[in-house]
Order: C-alpha cells, then sequence, then structure tokens
C-alpha cells in the first residue's frame, strides 16, 4: 500500500538527515548544515503525506479512521512528532549542532516501528470516539518535548563538565554546544511545553475513560504510570520555579522523567500487560 | 531587592511549635518528597497486581510475604491508609503554600512604585533616557501612543513634586493568579474523588432484551433501589469479518410509573444518564431461555418430547426419571480438545441414586448415544435469550473533577505562557530646557523575553522626532 512505502522512504530520508546533521557536526560547514535541516524537513514532508495516506486508506477501505491506534501507528507519529518539534526549536533557538543527537530518534523510532505488523485494523468499540485524536496527539507531543528534553539535558552534563575542567579556555570537545546555561534554558523550554500538553492528554484521557467505561481514573498502570510522569515533571518545575534549582540536578530530573516516559509509553504494553508482572519469588 | 520580588509573608523564626509545622507544610522539601513518594509508590502499584482474590497471590508469593503484603496494603494500595495519608498530607501542604504565598501575590498585583525614582530605577536591569529636542506634551502623545500599543492602553499618571511626570503601565497582572489556578484546582479534584467515593456508587446488572429492572448490586455488595425502571428493548453485537468486536448496542428505556421517559440507544462510548444514574454498556451474553428435548428409545424410536424453561426439573416421559437444565456453553470442548459447538448441561435425577450429569450437544444430536443405558435425550430446538451487562455509575463528584481539571489546564498555560509586566516612564524637562524621557521595566517570568520587548519599544522611543 502507498502509506507503507511513503513510511520506507521517510524511514529512509531521515536516516540521511542524521548523517548529514552528524557530518555538519564534524565539518561545521553552513551548507551541510542547511542540507542537514532541509532533509529532516523533508522526512517530515514524507512521512506527514505516509500519515494522511494511511488516514485517506483506511477510508478506502471502509474503515475510516485516524492513524492513531496501534504500536505502529503511535511510533511513526511519535518519530514525526519529534522531528517537528526539533525543527522548530532548531529554528527558534539557533541550535543546529543538537540535529547529531536528536535526529537519530525519527529514524530509530521508524526502524524499530517497522518490526511492528502495520495492516491497518478497524477499531474495537471503545476506540471509536471523538476524543481519540485529542488524546493521543496531546501525550505525544508531550512524550516527543520530555524526548528532547532528555536529550538536550544529557548534553547538558557534559558540557557542564566540560566547563568546568577548563573553564575558560576554548578547545574542548563539547565547545561545539550552546553554553551549559543556554541548554539548561532550552531544557526547561521544552518541558514548559511538554507538562501543559501531558496534562491536557491526561485529562482527555480521563473524560474519554469515563464516558466509555464509567471511571476517571482505575488505577490501571498506563494511567497510573502516566500519573508518575506527571509527578516526576511536576517535581521540576516546583523545584525550578520556587527554589530555583538549576544546572545538574534539574537535568537528572528531567532525565529520570523521561525515562518514566519511555517506559507509560512502551515499558507498561510491553511488559506489565503482557507477562502480568508478579513481582513474585 | 528587585521591584517585582513579592513580599515574603509570615516568616518565622522557627522556634515555636505551630511555626515549625507550618514551616514544615510550607517547605518544598516536602512537596518534591511527596510527589516522588507517590510515584515511587505507584510504581510498586503497578509492579504487585491490585485488587485480586488473596488466594491469587500465593501463587507468586511465599506465604509470609502474603502475610505480610497484605498487613501492609500492598494488594490494595491506592485505597491503604498510607497512601490516602500521603494525599492527605500533600492537600494540607497545598493549602498551606496557598495561604503562605496569598499575600505576596496579592502585593505583587498591587500598584506600588508608582514612580521611577532613584532607588526603583537601580533596581530596574535597562533603565534607559532618552533626550528629545521636542516640547514635552508632544513626547508625551508620541510615547503614549507607542507603549500603550503593547501595555495597558492607560497608564496610572503621577505628577511628582519636581514637575515630572510619571507613567506606570502593566499588563498581565492577573496572570499572577495563575498560581491558585493549579494549585486549588488539585485540592479540587481530590474534593471531587472524595465526594465520589462517600455519595456515589458503582454497579452492575444484566438485563434480559425485553425485560425490565429497578434495582441493581453495587460493587460494594448493596442492592439499590431505583426510582424508576430501565428496559432493554434489544440488544445486538456486530462483528468484523475479522471477528473482532466492532459495535454493541443496548436499546433502552427509562420509565417512570409505566411511562416511558427517554428511549435511548447506548453504545460502548455513549451513555444514557438519567437522574445523575449513568448507564454504560459494559458486556453482554446469551443464556437458554427455552429447551426442547427429545427422548430417544436406543432402537431410534421416539419415547416423548419435553419442553421446558432452562433450568426448571421435569419428568423425563416414559420413564421414573427427572431432569434439568443447568448449563449453557456456546463452544463446548470435547474430551478430547476438539470444538463441540453449542451443549446444554444437563443433570438427570434417576429414580434411586445420585443425579447424574451430561452434556447434550446442539449440533452433535446424537452425541448422547454413546452414554449407554435404555434411551438417550438429543435437543430438538433451543431458544436463547440475550442479556445486556450495564455498569450502572452515579458520581455527584465527577463534576468538581472536571472543574479542578479545567482550573489545572488553564492554570499552567497561564503560568508558563504569560507574565506580569511593569514598565515605567518618566518624563521632565531638564536644565537645558530638553524634554527627558526615563524608561526601565520588569516582569515576573520569561525576564529575557521581556528585555528584548522593551529594547524594540526603547529603538522606536530614541526614533521619536
Amino acid at each position: 500500500m502507498t502509506n507503507s512505502l511513503l513510511f520506507g522512504i521517510s524511514t529512509f530520508v531521515y536516516f540521511f538527515a542524521m548523517v548529514l546533521y552528524v557530518a555538519y557536526l564534524a565539518f561545521r560547514s553552513e551548507g551541510l548544515g542547511k542540507a542537514a535541516t532541509f532533509s529532516l524537513l523533508g522526512g517530515v514532508v514524507v512521512e506527514t503525506a505516509a500519515l494522511g495516506m494511511r488516514w485517506y486508506e483506511s477510508y478506502a477501505m471502509g474503515i475510516g479512521r485516524a492513524p492513531l491506534t496501534n504500536m505502529y501507528e503511535s511510533l511513526a507519529f511519535f518519530a514525526w512528532m519529534i522531528a517537528v518539534l526539533y525543527l522548530v526549536l532548531e529554528k527558534k533557538f539557533k541550535i543546529r549542532t543538537l540535529g547529531a543527537f536528536v535526529a537519530p530518534f525519527p529514524f530509530l523510532i521508524m526502524a524499530y516501528a517497522s518490526l511492528n505488523p502495520n495492516d491497518i485494523q478497524p477499531l474495537v468499540p471503545a476506540l471509536q470516539s471523538n476524543w481519540l485524536i485529542s488524546h493521543v496527539v496531546t501525550c505525544f507531543v508531550g512524550y516527543a518535548a520530555f524526548a528532547v528534553s532528555f536529550v538536550v539535558s544529557i548534553l547538558y552534563l557534559f558540557r557542564v563538565r566540560a566547563e568546568k575542567r577548563s573553564p575558560k579556555s576554548a578547545g574542548s570537545f563539547w565547545d561545539f554546544l550552546p553554553s551549559s546555561a543556554g541548554l539548561d534554558e532550552i531544557g526547561y523550554k521544552t518541558i514548559a511545553i511538554g507538562f501543559p500538553l501531558l496534562t491536557i492528554g491526561i485529562v482527555t484521557g480521563a473524560f474519554w475513560a469515563n464516558v466509555a467505561w464509567g471511571t476517571y481514573w482505575s488505577w490501571d498502570p498506563k494511567e497510573t504510570w502516566s500519573l508518575i510522569v506527571w509527578l516526576i515533571y511536576a517535581a521540576y518545575l516546583h523545584a525550578r520555579i520556587t527554589r530555583g534549582w538549576r544546572g545538574k540536578r534539574v537535568a537528572i530530573l528531567s532525565i529520570v522523567g523521561f525515562a518514566a516516559t519511555i517506559f507509560c509509553y512502551l515499558g507498561v504494553n510491553l511488559i506489565l500487560s503482557g507477562l502480568h508482572s508478579y513481582g513474585g519469588s | 531587592m528587585s521591584a517585582d520580588e513579592p513580599v515574603k509573608t509570615m516568616k518565622t523564626d522557627g522556634t515555636d511549635w505551630t511555626a515549625k509545622i507550618w514551616d514544615f507544610l510550607t517547605s518544598l522539601k516536602l512537596v518534591v518528597f511527596l510527589l516522588l513518594m507517590l510515584s515511587a509508590l505507584s510504581i510498586a502499584g503497578t509492579i504487585i497486581q491490585q485488587n485480586k482474590p488473596l488466594q491469587e497471590y500465593y501463587k507468586y508469593y511465599q506465604p509470609g510475604t502474603v502475610v505480610l503484603f497484605n498487613k501492609l496494603g500492598l494488594f490494595d494500595m491506592y485505597h491503604s491508609w498510607w497512601f490516602v495519608a500521603c494525599l492527605g498530607l500533600l492537600a494540607m501542604s497545598i493549602t498551606a503554600c496557598a495561604m503562605d504565598r496569598y499575600r505576596g501575590i496579592m502585593a505583587g498585583m498591587r500598584k506600588r512604585n508608582l514612580i521611577l525614582d532613584e532607588k526603583l530605577g537601580k533596581s530596574l536591569p535597562n533603565l534607559t533616557t532618552i533626550k528629545y529636542a521636542l516640547p514635552l506634551d508632544t513626547v508625551e502623545k508620541k510615547m503614549l501612543e507607542l507603549v500603550g500599543k503593547g501595555l495597558s492602553r492607560k497608564p496610572v499618571v503621577t505628577h511628582a513634586e519636581d514637575g515630572g511626570r510619571h507613567y506606570f503601565f502593566e499588563k498581565g497582572k492577573y496572570s499572577r493568579l495563575a498560581f491558585f489556578l493549579t494549585h486549588l484546582s488539585m485540592l479540587i479534584i481530590f474534593l471531587g474523588a472524595m465526594v465520589g467515593s462517600f455519595f456515589g456508587y458503582k454497579g452492575y446488572v444484566n438485563i434480559f432484551e425485553g425485560e425490565t429492572v429497578s434495582q441493581f448490586e453495587t460493587r460494594a455488595g448493596q442492592i439499590k433501589k431505583l426510582n424508576f425502571q430501565v428496559k432493554c428493548n434489544t440488544f445486538n453485537a456486530e462483528f468484523y469479518p475479522s471477528g473482532a468486536p466492532m459495535d454493541y448496542r443496548s436499546d433502552l428505556s427509562i420509565l417512570q410509573n409505566g411511562k416511558e421517559i427517554i428511549r435511548k440507544t447506548i453504545r460502548v462510548n455513549d451513555p444514557l444518564t438519567f437522574e445523575g444514574v449513568t448507564f454504560y454498556q459494559s458486556s453482554y451474553g446469551t443464556q437458554p431461555d427455552q429447551v426442547t428435548i427429545d427422548i430417544v428409545n436406543r432402537d431410534g424410536s421416539p419415547k416423548g418430547t419435553v419442553t421446558a424453561p432452562f433450568g426448571q426439573k421435569v419428568d423425563i416421559p416414559g420413564v421414573a426419571d427427572k431432569m434439568a437444565t443447568a448449563d449453557y456453553q456456546e463452544h463446548y470442548h470435547l474430551p478430547d480438545g476438539s470444538e463441540g459447538g453449542r451443549a446444554i448441561g444437563l443433570n438427570v435425577y434417576p429414580a434411586k441414586g445420585g443425579p447424574t450429569g451430561l452434556w447434550l450437544l446442539v449440533d452433535h444430536p446424537e452425541y448422547d448415544k454413546q452414554r449407554g443405558g435404555d434411551y438417550y435425550l438429543r435437543v430438538k430446538d433451543l431458544k436463547l435469550k440475550k442479556h445486556t451487562g450495564l455498569q450502572v455509575n452515579k458520581d455527584p463528584g465527577e463534576i468538581l473533577v472536571w472543574l479542578g481539571s479545567v482550573m489545572l489546564i488553564a492554570g499552567i498555560m497561564i503560568a508558563f505562557f504569560m507574565s506580569h509586566k511593569k514598565l515605567w516612564i518618566s518624563l521632565r524637562t531638564d536644565r537645558k530646557g530638553r524634554s527627558e524621557l526615563t524608561i526601565g521595566g520588569t516582569a515576573n517570568k520569561n525576564r529575557s523575553a521581556f528585555a528584548t520587548e522593551t529594547e524594540l519599544m526603547i529603538q522606536s522611543l530614541k526614533e521619536v522626532s
């Protein structure tokens, strides 16, 4: 089907973008940088077409649903969202050197997605709802923002160590990055995007659960883990805003937050519900 | 001290014990600890499966571990006293912080420092003075035009004794209230959850097609009587060619005093609410309604036929035995593991001795022949009836939960994307008769963006001629 072909092409373009970003990092030519940005943008355009095509093809099959309902589709959307968000941040903060660290995500996620079954299945009754799109989209914008913040926070830790070692002299390997204060700020800004959207995602999810199952909160693993993620970032924001925590401590919280995010997204599906994870002896 | 620093209120020296408790409740350490503690507990709750029958846990844990975990409430963790205590402590901490911050936030909203004097000027990062060869009134007019665009159109104007005019502009004053929105929203959500658990209920009811119910059993095991009746007119399940479910629909009527008040077809994402009670499509099932059984002699000649409602004990014609239908399976597994299709479980009560149970396969009528004996039984006709399974909820706290959620989202949006900006301008005539404009401003959040904004404003003010 056309959508699979387009998803395949976008994976390839993302790979190409990743290579160009790494090359830009190595050679620092403005031309390479522009080419990297354009190819990532190209990947986004092709994947947008793929998502649209998949949506359209589902109608042609008489199913008619948004392409956001199984592992394959959510991974594809996650990759798309990270690429889009990164491009916006790259433009806003002029941080093209970060591309070498962010651009692998869309490619690797798409490659992982291709291991999952990608046929278009019709929706079970519980998923037939207008809440589907708003719930999934808000959650995934949140996840993507946390992913970018995660990368920035890790780079922050390297950068700040390099700065401490040689406070003034240039020539450290990590000099290509924005200053540690800049990274700290970007990490915070992306969480400031992700946190409200995760909140909306949880609330729309609760509202939908109430309409579908008659309970807005039932402590099932997915719900609980999304709350855990929310609590970690809430702790991050309190530490940062109220007490002015900066730097290393909040960077570590951001990394922990993303680890919880990934578990909420993949771990819950793959481990908790799949294997009945009793931790017993 | 910057012009914008909130007034720290309720400063305590931490000696008196009420002050100590207050400091504890308002400390950031407590909040961060509680948030991380609740996360850790929640993780435990997803690893240890919750609310299973106790005997099931023995399969996975040592008996001693089960007893310990059960005592600690780890099997129903989210309702254990210590989990609820953590939430309670969080609620108290939020309340204390809200009270602690109240005066500071209100002070931040008040119009203090209306005059750009030397002391205030020193605290502003971008204080700039511009001199013009224009009359003061012209400068004032142009300045009001330019600055009014970005900030409040009507500044507070003060005429100082020295002849200078002072203008105070601001924008986004009420964004300071976002703190209350986000924090009180949590209290409202907690309150909603509590109202729901004290005054609401969740239950479950099966209604057969054509039948009416007026009561149901809650999860807590109580029988709830409704002051109306619910009738299931029809139930339909549709499936995709793959066998996956496509749609479950119950056509329901609400009756009061024998009159139909509402009729609605409910689906999984489309429940029916009446007088605060909501009915959700939750499951369905089929049960045999009436069974007709042939009694056949070993040689194949008929001995008789019995038709009876499911479950009723009846005489078997021509013999002294009785029988009663007792069970029904849609997919019966034969002893060799193969699929036997629809099957009726039946008990035969002989005149002497205990009953025997046997299965009659609807689609393999001669199956019972293998049992031996003088006669065998076969299903001649099977009438099924369908029921819809409805979840029944009443939650008077729900509306509070949604109110809290909306406040939370609005509060977070305002907190992240709006700030309270203040800008001061003073105009005076200097000794040489030139007009002199001094400008400076500050914001409570996102200062770098505000600095850029102010810089642009200063640029355009410099260009005034």
